[in-house]
């Protein structure tokens, strides 16, 4: 068979006239840059909705130190952050009054457990962030000297 | 001619899987180009059970013969499911876990001894996807006049090193995309010569764009996804990226559904969300002309079909960078944007809301893209060549 389209012109190259979304997206890109450097990004929402493309990311070094500073703001939990809500509509005011009257009875008993869990996000985020700096550091000196060697050898060859 | 096209299940309706779908769409064109076609599936309708729920047996639809047999119901499951957890780990697989996922996996020995008995009567083979082990022991009865639709990932399966005497044997591959074209290049060493890129024909329609916000009183701006909700194809995510951006831009945006799938979505998000289950191609179609953006988290597409629909709507795509795919239709046709990480993504989705000429052009260019490269004609053209080919190399052709 001789049906190859490798080398066949172009079928799926039309970009819109005047329109260039490759260029676009570098634009983007840069843009995301300059605010990920400012911190724009460093934000526990963002960690929460990071969660499952850290297996995509795993790659990318600076993604991980992102999001290392994203998590470090949601290590710290605040219980009486939230809203205490319900979805079944008919009952939803008895039940709210409801729940607000156990977590007011509960608050008491769980907080030294939430102080404690506080206390071992920190220190984990903590220890990750100094393991990725680790070995950060490490990595660039392994770089640094691989990259000298071999401008030895080809020096000395 | 008389072909063959082989899929694991078939359903007039559109309740099968996309790799499925595409087949049954290539047998259809043969069908409406004079060819005399018959469909090779199994009974099973089910794809986690794989339960014989459909009479075996031939019959008549749209226009094809169909033939249906038994799923073997000789599995042993647990070894299938521990090989395949062990596979979709991505580390090192033995030749033995290799044996038991094919060997528990989907076969039927009766479409075998069809193939076997009756084979010669076909003048093409075409078959797919690379995924089943009822592909990978069909396709090689026949090698010689077989062409695979492999719908290829770049996944742990495609790294077995069985798959490497799949991909060796078959006469020719029919590819969805370049980067599907590229990576069986890069894993099988695939020869240019025996690959031809015809991916789906595409009908062209036209819709009110304002027709959904009409019927479903949904006023505010929305992004949509349309398809199966599950892990692999990345809704989870797409549901946490929208939580966040509602959360820190203070917009409101909601996001409609279509297909099927649970959906476990924060509480708070909840409200937000519009899934319409299964609704009709118009309902469909419709939906997708008045969103801001039809978003296509998956990672594992071999075509992005419903990105294609999207953009005949004229509605422009924003695509999970991590697909190699999903990024080169972007790139290709300027009909979307991708994302590697939320921040992108609010980046985008915030340059979107704000630039409706952006929306429309890119909107446009997807449109004149498809109607382009994925035209019903465009696609026959290339299917019925490499066919030709294929009955031309073993001297059965009889047109």
């Amino acid at each position: 068979m001789s049906t190859s389209q490798t080398d066949a012109k172009p079928l799926f190259q039309i970009h819109a006239p005047g329109y260039d979304v490759e260029k676009l997206v570098q634009e983007i890109e840069a843009t995301v840059t300059r605010k990920m450097a400012a911190g724009e990004y460093d934000d526990a929402a963002v960690a929460r909705a990071e969660r499952t493309n850290l297996a995509n990311m795993q790659n990318h070094d600076e993604f991980l130190a992102f999001y290392i500073n994203c998590l470090r703001e949601s290590a710290f939990v605040d219980i009486s952050d939230f809203e205490i809500r319900e979805r079944r509509r008919g009952l939803a005011p008895l039940l709210v009054r409801l729940k607000k009257t156990i977590w007011g009875l509960l608050k008491f008993y769980t907080y030294r457990l939430w102080s404690q869990q506080n206390q071992v996000n920190g220190l984990l985020v903590t220890a990750v962030d100094n393991l990725d700096q680790k070995y950060r550091a490490k990595i660039e000196a392994l770089e640094k000297r691989i990259a000298e060697l071999e401008a030895r050898t080809h020096r000395e060859s | 001619m008389r072909i063959a096209f082989l899929t694991p299940r078939y359903s007039e309706q559109a309740t099968i899987g996309g790799a499925e779908t595409l087949i049954k769409q290539l047998a259809l064109r043969a069908v409406a180009a004079g060819h005399e076609v018959s469909l090779l599936t199994t009974c099973a309708a089910n794809h986690f059970t794989w339960a014989n729920e459909l009479p075996s047996g031939s019959s008549h639809s749209a226009g094809m013969t169909v033939h249906r047999f038994a799923v073997d119901e000789n599995r042993d499951l647990e070894a299938f499911i521990r090989a395949q957890n062990r596979i979709s780990a991505g580390g090192p697989v033995s030749e033995e876990d290799e044996r038991d996922w094919m060997n528990n996996n989907v076969n039927s020995a009766a479409l075998y001894d069809h193939l076997r008995r009756d084979g010669d009567q076909y003048d093409a083979l075409v078959m797919g996807p690379y995924l089943f082990s009822l592909i990978f022991n069909a396709a090689r009865i026949h090698p010689h006049k077989t062409l695979l639709v492999p719908c290829l990932h770049d996944e742990p399966f495609a790294k077995l090193k069985l798959m490497q005497q799949l991909f060796g044997a078959v006469a020719g591959f029919l590819f969805n995309t370049e980067p599907e074209m590229q990576l069986a290049q890069r894993l099988f060493g695939v020869p240019a010569d025996k690959s031809t890129l015809v991916g789906m024909g595409m009908a062209d329609f036209k819709v009110d764009a304002s027709a959904f916000a009409r019927r479903s009183g949904l006023q505010v701006p929305y992004i949509i996804y349309a398809g199966r909700r599950e892990p692999l194809k990345g809704t989870p995510l797409l549901l946490d990226y929208l939580q966040a951006f509602r959360q820190r831009t203070g917009r409101d945006v909601r996001l409609v559904l279509t297909g099927s799938g649970p959906i476990d979505p924060p509480d708070e998000l909840w409200p937000f969300i519009t899934d319409l289950g299964f609704v009709s191609e118009q309902e469909k179609q419709e939906a997708m002309a008045g969103a801001l953006a039809f978003v296509h988290p998956s990672l594992n597409e071999s075509l992005g079909i419903v990105l294609l629909e999207a953009w005949l709507a004229g509605t422009p795509g924003l695509v999970h960078a991590g697909s190699a795919v999903l990024r080169w239709q972007c790139r290709s046709s300027g009909g979307g944007l991708w994302f590697r990480h939320y921040p992108d993504f609010e980046e985008m989705l915030k340059r979107l809301m704000d630039n409706p000429d952006l929306r429309q052009q890119m909107g446009a260019a997807g449109r004149a893209y498809v109607l382009r490269a994925y035209n019903q004609n465009a696609v026959d053209e290339r299917l019925f060549s490499a066919l030709e080919k294929v009955a031309a190399l073993t001297g059965n052709s009889r047109r």
